[in-house]
């Protein structure tokens, strides 16, 4: 009986992962904008891994700070070196999980509103957070689309006096990424 | 001070500042390194991937935000949300890549072709073994070679 148990338990784990469903992309979009008195600054970044797990709720997004695209070299220079000290910390990474998965239906076309909560690493700096988003399926291709703000000072970003009205205290962050199905 | 004197001073002073506006301003406006044409580490893709695979550390002080040229095959090409093309070159693991997104001139490939690309290599993000997913190595600001 216990050997019975034990393998319909191994049956049934086996049966989770195999339809477990993961999307993913590795070219997704994360951007920010500051506005601020003097000028505003809007920077891209276009490779940006991210993965969901469609059962678990599980997301995932990792990108390179030195990858993100500014207009003006000047700035992504600062940017790299004074503010985000990219060489030291490289990544900047969110974990976390899609609260009400129950209300998205993948196989559906739609579009779902979704609450997501988890860690964001920036600067070497984990902070809780917990943001609202879109999840949108059309014809059957997952994209998740996100605005949220990101306070500087939480992550031990230093702005200079000299460049405070250059640069925002609170910057905020669009995500826009579409996902392909993984083939397990 | 003599009325002259002055006047030279003045001059003096306001061409100081002349000079110092146009440094400024030239600073501030400092275009973008000129991919195409710079100097570039030579390397295929699978020595690139597989030297962040090894050693990260090493990997970054040899490759990242350096100007690379890396040759291989390409595996898919594709164009992200902003219209920008994505040339992906295969490595010695499969799902694995180096990925190069492209600015400006196009890359006129298709998967199978093998090929040249010059980019400054970003550097690499490892996916995430608990969903099977591999990491590539990045090359941004990229050009057909």
């Amino acid at each position: 009986m216990k050997k019975i148990i034990i393998l319909v338990l191994i049956l049934c784990s086996v049966y989770v992962n195999c339809t477990a469903q993961v999307f993913f992309t590795k070219n997704g979009m994360i951007s920010f904008f500051s506005s601020a008195p003097i000028e505003n600054i809007k920077a891209d970044n276009n490779q940006v891994i991210s993965i969901i797990n469609t059962t678990t709720g599980e997301i995932q997004f990792s990108l390179l700070i030195n990858a993100f695209h500014f207009k003006k070299s000047l700035m992504e220079e600062h940017f790299n070196e004074n503010y985000m000290e990219s060489k030291k910390y490289p990544k900047a990474t969110f974990k976390g999980k899609i609260v009400d998965l129950s209300k998205v239906n993948f196989k559906t076309d739609g579009t779902y509103p979704v609450t997501v909560a988890g860690d964001l690493t920036i600067h070497g700096i984990t902070n809780k957070i917990t943001s609202t988003g879109t999840i949108s399926v059309t014809g059957g291709v997952i994209s998740v689309s996100s605005k949220f703000r990101v306070k500087l000072s939480d992550y031990k970003i230093d702005i200079p006096k000299i460049v405070k009205d250059n640069i925002a205290k609170v910057v905020e962050v669009t995500v826009s990424c579409s996902y392909d199905k993984k083939n397990n | 001070m003599t009325k002259k004197s002055g006047k030279i001073f003045l001059v003096a002073i306001l061409l100081i500042l002349a000079i110092g506006l146009v440094a400024a301003y030239r600073i501030w406006n400092k275009p973008h390194k000129n991919v195409e044409d710079a100097a570039a580490i030579t390397v295929t893709a699978t020595e690139l991937y597989n030297s962040f695979i090894k050693d990260s550390a090493k990997a970054n002080e040899l490759y990242t935000n350096k100007v690379v040229q890396v040759s291989g095959e390409v595996s898919q090409v594709s164009v992200n949300q902003q219209a920008q093309q994505v040339v992906l070159l295969k490595t010695a693991v499969e799902e694995a890549f180096i990925n190069c997104t492209v600015e400006g001139k196009k890359v006129n490939a298709k998967a199978g072709d093998k090929i040249s690309i010059k980019g400054i290599c970003s550097g690499y993000i490892s996916g995430d073994i608990d969903m099977g997913l591999l990491g590539d190595v990045f090359l941004i600001r990229s050009y057909p070679f």
